[in-house]
């Protein structure tokens, strides 16, 4: 019984061991700093993934040249501008918003806009297409001919 | 109404077709260098031989800058172009080439066996150079003008049409 209370208490230190030390890891912050902005640049060579995601050697590369410009002092906007400069905007996972880039970024909510007036203005005449016109009303005669056709039926109702 | 209609998608229509046909014919690899007009950056490293090296204009020559790589099989298909640049401009031309990402054995087994059209080589193994002109793919190449501005890049094999053409653009831009 010792014995195995010995073992169950050693597998319990083991375990909780573990936890000690896989809670005592922690990122380089530098690192986490730089995929930051290696999300944001794409990967020139494999057209829509993002530096901090591919293995090209290109992506590597840059990866280390945003790490050694952090280490420089430079900041975000400054390594963006950096392989702007060098790559064009194509660079960018998200255009800019200016130059170029306007369209992009305007477009779309403004046709959203257009389409949901259109959409409006279309439904707003359906409705009223589809409201019923009251029909002509009645000549005295034919009206004549429903009183006596109702008191006929009155008549005849009561012997029921 | 439905007449009014038709004469708003069927403009719409063909401007999308046309954006889309527009979009599929273009090559989307090829990135228009932002550097095309601006001055070449001088880059100091080492050629192939460990000599020291700048790289950037000398005594106002016009400089073709060619990125080569041992490993890269679309160099060697262009490298008669350059090894018949080097013999019909001779010296007044500059042709220099950067060494990308390679290892120097190679480099240099591979400069005797098709012949060495450049003045030097610029060994840049960890592709920072490269970096710092934008490349993002070999073979690439620069024709810079006699005033150190970039006139156009290449980022393909080259062939003697656009060796000249790359070498009238330099001569042009005064």
């Amino acid at each position: 019984m010792r014995k195995l209370n010995n073992i169950l208490v050693s597998i319990l230190l083991l375990v909780t061991a573990s936890l000690v030390v896989a809670s005592n890891v922690n990122e380089d912050p530098l690192e986490r700093e730089v995929l930051n902005i290696a999300e944001k640049l794409r990967c020139t060579v494999c057209q829509n993934q993002p530096v901090a995601e591919s293995n090209s050697g290109l992506a590597k590369d840059m990866r280390n040249v945003i790490k050694e410009k952090l280490q420089q002092g430079k900041n975000e906007k400054e390594i963006m501008q950096y392989f702007v400069d060098r790559y064009g905007d194509y660079v960018l996972l998200a255009p800019p918003k200016s130059g170029n880039g306007v369209p992009l970024w305007i477009l779309p909510p403004l046709l959203l806009l257009l389409a949901v007036i259109g959409a409006i203005l279309v439904m707003k005449k359906r409705g009223e297409e589809k409201i019923i016109t009251p029909p002509t009303p009645l000549s005295e005669a034919d009206q004549e001919r429903i009183r006596h056709a109702r008191s006929a039926m009155d008549e005849s109702g009561e012997n029921e | 109404m439905m007449r009014q209609v038709w004469w708003v998608i069927i403009p719409a229509l063909i401007i999308l077709f046309g954006l889309l046909g527009y979009g599929l014919t273009t090559n989307p690899k090829h990135i228009p260098s932002p550097l095309i007009g601006k001055a070449f950056p001088a880059l100091q490293g080492k050629d192939l031989n460990g000599n020291n090296v700048t790289l950037g204009v000398v005594q106002g020559k016009p400089m073709i800058v060619n990125v080569w790589a041992s490993w890269c099989a679309a160099c060697q298909s262009e490298h008669n172009v350059f090894l018949r640049g080097a013999r019909r401009y001779g010296d007044s031309i500059s042709l220099v080439a950067i060494n990308y990402k390679d290892e120097l054995v190679n480099a240099k087994r591979w400069l005797n066996r098709l012949g060495d059209p450049y003045q030097w080589s610029f060994h840049d193994l960890s592709g920072r150079a490269g970096i710092e002109l934008g490349v993002y793919g070999v073979p690439e190449t620069f024709f810079i003008n006699k005033h150190g501005i970039i006139v156009a890049k290449i980022s393909a094999p080259l062939t003697d049409k656009m060796f000249e053409r790359g070498v009238t653009l330099m001569s042009a831009a005064e």
